[in-house]
């Protein structure tokens, strides 16, 4: 659920096309595929914080937590626990 | 006296052989391997035939790779074209051909545009690919591909001679976006490099003990201007161009002990807002310089402030003028807020009203700039160039006044060019991508100020009557023609767009919305 919510926005706001497995799969780097620029992992950032009510602290902002599907998954939960 | 750019090189790799040059991750390049590595890509190029003059193309984001490939093609006597790696294939197609490259050096990554040129560029006939990368090779194109590792393995029993080239000779040309369309093919000499470089050097007085952190890319003036001061003095480029995450690039900055670091406005803001950078001690850093836009002086206060011990310096320039035409100094980063500075070391600007008469102070006048450093012209554009280029200097398109201490500062841009991020980019060709889309009558695309970006780009769009789109539609048709970062940020559908009685599209207004 939380995946397909992570994807939902990414496709979105960023791929502008229908999800599909094959443009982005969970475990992709954002990064290396070339998907999210650095004032887009701002804007994913944001929504996360509206979307989920968490707070990121500025030491947070590193590509375990933020670069694919997965790593945002489970930094949400973290942050939610 | 040097005379051109592969000369830094050179004059380094004897004075330093084993000092690292480039540091990119985990991988160090030291100056004896860059030019042992430049000269076997030199050596390739002869052979297959490129000539003093002959343009050879860029297409790269490994930092190792793209160096060597540079010194390669200018020890060779070709003129580098170095490409945007954020691109379309429509965009690459049209500089390709537009400067007949014959030669391109790219990575497997790039596979998918590289294949795209096959029978379309009829003047490429060599392509060296880095496989760095998982796509895979076509086999059937219109040109011979060569892989760039196996060629570097090979030896080479004798250094190869390189050809004679003279200072007058192009050495790059750089394509930026121009208000009418079409990128404009920037002609720079290896003596417009040479001035520019060298007056850098000075002003910020760069020795061989400085080891700068690079984000920009090279492919862009200013990240170009990095790499050949450093070049220059025998120092240190430690590059990490993937600006995602600040807190690895702070965590590098320290680990690499970076004396220098160098952004544009949107650098910064993130960085103050979005890092941990409070939280670090750079004891080894001496300054750091912005470049790219005009920077808010709340932002440059607080950069000064947290970074007491560095000097800030606040730059503005132009890819015509090999990059650097002014500087602020550092102790007047407060007392000169917002200010542009005076000019470089060998270059002279000038307030002109539209006839080239001089404007007094304080009033409002075009900066018109002359020096070694300004380019030779457009790329076989008679045309564009006479508009910038006349007898005066090179017309900026940059509105400012002076100070009566001779400061300049900016206020405003007579072109309609959009700056976001590091980006110089043209709404003409964003307007014309969006007028393809069958359901699009009219569109207008404007800058809107944004606090990390400088500018986000904004398309005001009225649809044809009975027609219905979603934004996410736009971004989509966008996406096929349009590299990401001029992708509009925010899309507005409007019943009409606001004009003159002559019917031209009031811009002014729709910024004021």
């Amino acid at each position: 659920m939380l995946h397909n919510q992570i994807r939902a926005f990414i496709f979105e706001n960023f791929i502008f096309e229908e999800d599909s497995e094959d443009m982005l799969k969970n475990d992709d780097s954002f990064l290396e595929k070339g998907i999210i620029d650095s004032t887009g992992i701002l804007e994913v950032v944001m929504w996360m914080e509206d979307t989920f009510g968490v707070h990121t602290d500025d030491t947070e902002l590193i590509p375990e937590n933020l670069d694919s599907v997965n790593n945002l998954a489970g930094f949400i939960e973290r942050k939610k626990s | 006296m040097l005379m051109l750019i592969q000369d830094y090189l050179i004059k380094a790799v004897s004075n330093y052989p084993e000092k690292e040059v480039i540091i990119a991750g985990k991988k160090r390049l030291t100056y004896n391997e860059l030019l042992r590595d430049s000269g076997k890509i030199a050596a390739w190029l002869m052979r297959r035939g490129l000539k003093a003059g002959d343009r050879a193309g860029i297409l790269m984001d490994e930092p190792m790779e793209y160096v060597k490939s540079y010194f390669g093609i200018l020890l060779a006597g070709g003129v580098v074209v170095a490409m945007n790696s954020q691109t379309t294939v429509r965009s690459l197609t049209y500089q390709a051909n537009n400067c007949e490259i014959s030669f391109l050096l790219s990575q497997l990554k790039f596979v998918k545009y590289v294949k795209e040129l096959s029978g379309q560029v009829d003047s490429l006939k060599n392509v060296l690919i880095s496989s760095s990368g998982d796509e895979e090779v076509p086999e059937k194109l219109s040109f011979d591909l060569e892989n760039l590792e196996d060629l570097l393995q090979r030896f080479f029993p004798e250094p190869p001679s390189f050809p004679a080239v003279d200072a007058d000779g192009l050495a790059q040309i750089i394509y930026t976006s121009g208000t009418t369309g079409e990128p404009n093919g920037v002609m720079l000499r290896h003596r417009n490099l040479i001035a520019n470089t060298n007056s850098i050097v000075k002003y910020l007085e760069l020795t061989e003990a400085d080891r700068v952190m690079a984000v920009l890319p090279f492919f862009y003036s200013y990240g170009n201007s990095l790499l050949l001061t450093h070049i220059a003095v025998g120092g240190s480029i430690v590059v990490n161009q993937h600006f995602l995450y600040p807190n690895v690039i702070l965590d590098e900055m320290a680990a690499e002990k970076v004396t220098g670091f160098s952004g544009v406005p949107s650098t910064f803001a993130i960085l103050l807002n979005r890092s941990s950078i409070r939280e670090y001690q750079f004891p080894s850093l001496r300054y750091v310089t912005q470049a790219g836009g005009a920077m808010s002086p709340k932002l440059a206060r607080e950069i000064s402030n947290i970074l007491p011990e560095t000097d800030v310096y606040i730059m503005y320039g132009q890819t015509e003028a090999s990059a650097r035409l002014s500087y602020l100094e550092p102790e007047k980063l407060i007392s000169k807020a917002g200010s542009i500075g005076k000019a470089i070391p060998g270059v002279t600007l000038n307030l002109l009203d539209a006839e080239g008469n001089p404007v007094p102070a304080g009033e409002v006048g075009e900066i018109v700039a002359e020096g070694e450093n300004i380019m030779a012209g457009y790329w076989e554009n008679p045309e564009r160039t006479a508009r910038v280029l006349k007898k005066e200097g090179l017309w900026t398109g940059d509105l400012a006044k002076k100070d009566e201490e001779g400061y300049f500062y900016i206020v405003s841009r007579k072109s309609e060019m959009i700056k976001s991020g590091a980006h110089r980019i043209s709404p003409k060709e964003i307007e014309e991508v969006i007028h393809e889309h069958a359901s699009v009558h009219e569109v207008a695309v404007i800058g809107i100020k944004d606090e990390t970006l400088g500018e986000k780009i904004k398309a005001c769009i009225v649809l044809k009557e009975g027609f219905d789109l979603k934004k996410m539609e736009i971004m989509r048709h966008c996406k096929q023609s349009l590299p990401p970062f001029k992708i509009p940020h925010d899309v507005e559908f409007m019943a009409e767009l606001p004009k003159t009685t002559s019917g031209k599209i009031r811009k002014k207004e729709l910024l004021s919305a």
